[in-house]
């Protein structure tokens, strides 16, 4: 599937470690897609963080997580988005192809080719596709990776109105960004420069300084998850011409058989006298 | 007398369990259109964490594999040509083709968008096992159309079709085996992207061959629970001697699809396996009760010759069968702290779904020719009005 040239692609470089929990980029993002308010409580969902979950209406979050620093509370941050993968899943397994990875970065979504099976639902790693359990004839939401304002060479919504954390740029300088930041402070950062090989590689990369499992990262597989699938699906054609040819083989054969024992069965009808010595 | 108060007529004299199925499938349409007037949210349980729920799970992963009767039977008879079993072809042909509609039912009510079902046609996308999965099963329940048409044309004497439809024959059985290990095995496939998703137990590369095999298996022992039933409610004769031939393959299959199992388990999983007891007893139920203890009633010959205890060792696969895909598409996806069960509108339209199966099936023989079929008793000849013109010229058919 990965026909994109991904290291001339777009990529958020997201420094969880200057993150101060504005959520700035929520409300950006909220905004410039146009999605409706949640009704939300406070400590609704695991933590401090609100909405409690990404949904059809929020397709970034800011998530909270306490910890204690020298006997301090500390708060650490993690921006929850879709992760636009070099080779993503949903895109993979979407029956109609209504998921696309472009060229600029961002994984679109073509809502009027979708037929709602959420296939794409299942197979995310990141559990970032939505649905509109509210409508009678829903659709998918997901963030679009601001396609609309980076094709006019404009920075995603919520890149441009984080004040410290995102930085967005070419991917291949994203990376070796964040890996000046990791060589220049080894103390303060994780050393794992997350979304460099995660799911085979994706345009949001993240640093943080405490382990990702506990900031809610998930663990993901190295490989792109649709070879999981083609390794199977490749056999496809082969399957189908081997239970096909084999069967018409093997009818052919049995069949034949079946005939020349009616054609002996018939000559010995015509001499009796051969059929008494079998 | 009217069409209308014929129909009504009809219908008040059938069996009491009959109308009870047409209740029961009136309850699902009704519980369909709730779905469609406050939507998938509001009626049933499913949610961003769990977005296939019952429908998929059983009207979609479980019926596809236990409708494989069709294409397992229509195998055995024309292409290895144990050609004794044919009179359970017809049956088999009708749960298939009856199944396989339901399927396409099921999956236009879990569709968020059921009017662009067709879309799958247009935008293709190779690298989709759904995409497969539903090219299969339109040409599939094509297929089961046409072979369902032979009774059709025997019950109206449509001679000519049935000539066609006769000479077709061949080539649909080997047509529907060959779409059928397609789709079968990609339902499988459907599992594999779920990496992290799918517990250890159940998560291998080999979940396509898995699923194609125990679908064999359960095609055949679906074969011996209907004929059974038949004989046993709808007062059809006992078919037992060709079962008993059916029941001496099992344990060819089964065997097979246990050894696939140990195999994929013991060098292709990646554990942990037994870190969840609920998972851990789900799938020793499953694979002990559902296929090993099936295997071994099946190569014992006193239960291939004992009608009730070759019927419970053919419901132990079936057992097993709907535990496994429950298992792969469900519970093996669940994960501990948030749990699904399916609603009560999401239960009625399965129920729904599985009584319309029965309801059909019973009104489909009570109509037409099924389990009469004795393919040598059948007048294939063209009637003489088509055969021959008045001057006794050629047959006008020979000339295509």
């Amino acid at each position: 599937m990965s026909k994109v040239n991904t290291s001339k692609n777009n990529a958020f470089l997201i420094d969880m470690t200057k993150c101060t929990g504005c959520r700035g980029c929520q409300v950006a993002c909220k905004q410039w897609n146009q999605l409706a308010a949640e009704k939300t409580e406070f400590f609704s969902g695991e933590g401090y963080q609100n909405p409690p979950a990404m949904s059809e209406y929020t397709f970034t979050r800011i998530k909270f997580r306490d910890y204690q620093k020298n006997g301090q509370n500390e708060f650490a941050f993690y921006k929850e988005m879709c992760m636009h993968c070099n080779d993503p899943a949903c895109a993979s397994v979407c029956p109609v192809g209504a998921f696309k990875k472009t060229a600029e970065g961002p994984v679109i979504y073509k809502a009027d080719r979708c037929i709602g099976c959420r296939f794409c639902m299942i197979a995310c790693p990141f559990g970032v596709p939505k649905y509109e359990w509210s409508k009678g004839l829903p659709l998918v939401k997901k963030c679009t990776g601001c396609y609309s304002r980076v094709l006019e060479g404009m920075k995603p919504a919520c890149a441009t109105a984080c004040p410290t954390a995102i930085t967005y740029g070419r991917r291949d300088e994203m990376i070796k960004l964040a890996e000046e930041r990791l060589a220049k402070h080894p103390n303060k950062y994780i050393h794992k420069v997350y979304g460099k090989e995660e799911a085979g590689g994706t345009s949001v990369i993240y640093l943080t300084s405490l382990p990702f499992n506990e900031l809610g990262f998930k663990p993901v597989t190295l490989r792109p998850l649709p070879d999981y699938t083609w390794q199977a699906l490749r056999m496809v054609p082969a399957a189908f011409l081997a239970v096909g040819g084999g069967l018409s083989a093997l009818s052919w054969i049995t069949h034949r058989r079946d005939r020349l024992k009616h054609e002996k069965a018939a000559e010995q009808v015509d001499n009796p006298a051969e059929e008494k010595e079998d | 007398m009217t069409a209308a108060k014929f129909v009504v007529n009809e219908v008040k004299g059938y069996h009491g369990f009959v109308k009870f199925l047409i209740l029961l499938v009136v309850i699902a349409a009704l519980a369909s259109m709730v779905r469609f007037v406050f939507g998938l949210g509001a009626t049933t349980n499913m949610n961003d964490t769990y977005p296939w729920g019952l429908w998929i799970s059983f009207d979609v992963v479980t019926a596809v594999p236990l409708a494989a009767g069709a294409f397992t039977l229509g195998a055995i008879v024309h292409c290895f040509h144990i050609k004794k079993l044919e009179p359970l072809v017809r049956p088999a042909i009708v749960t298939g083709f009856l199944g396989y509609s339901l399927v396409c039912v099921g999956l236009l009510l879990d569709l968020g968008q059921p009017q662009r079902g067709w879309h799958v046609m247009r935008y293709w996308n190779l690298h989709s096992p759904m995409f497969e999965v539903s090219m299969c099963v339109m040409a599939y329940t094509t297929v089961l159309f046409l072979e369902f048409l032979s009774p059709v044309a025997e019950r109206f004497g449509w001679n000519l079709s049935l000539r066609v439809l006769r000479w077709l024959e061949m080539p649909l059985v080997i047509l529907a085996a060959a779409i059928s290990t397609l789709h079968q095995s990609s339902l499988g496939t459907f599992f594999l992207i779920a990496v992290d998703k799918l517990h250890s137990l159940w998560y291998n590369p080999l979940l396509p061959l898995l699923f194609w095999v125990s679908a064999i298996c359960s095609g055949m022992c679906i074969i011996i629970i209907e004929a059974t039933s038949c004989h046993k409610w709808m007062g059809q004769p006992n078919e037992g001697v060709l079962l008993r031939t059916l029941a001496k393959i099992l344990p060819w299959t089964l065997g097979l699809y246990i050894a696939l199992r140990a195999y994929s388990l013991l060098a292709l999983s990646v554990g942990p396996f037994f870190d969840r007891p609920v998972l851990t007893l789900l799938f020793v139920v499953e694979l002990v009760i559902g296929f090993i203890l099936p295997f071994f009633m099946f190569t014992q010959k006193s239960v291939r010759e004992d009608d009730r205890r070759r019927v419970i060792a053919a419901s132990l696969v079936v057992f097993g069968l709907v535990l496994n895909r429950f298992n792969v598409s469900m519970f093996g996806m669940m994960n501990p702290d948030q749990i699904y069960y399916p609603s009560i509108v999401e239960s009625l339209v399965t129920i729904g779904i599985i009584a319309g199966h029965i309801l059909f099936f019973v009104l489909i023989a009570k109509y037409f020719p099924i389990f009469e079929h004795h393919p040598e008793t059948v007048d294939y000849t063209i009637p003489g009005r088509i055969r021959k013109s008045d001057n006794g010229a050629e047959p006008v058919s020979e000339q295509s």
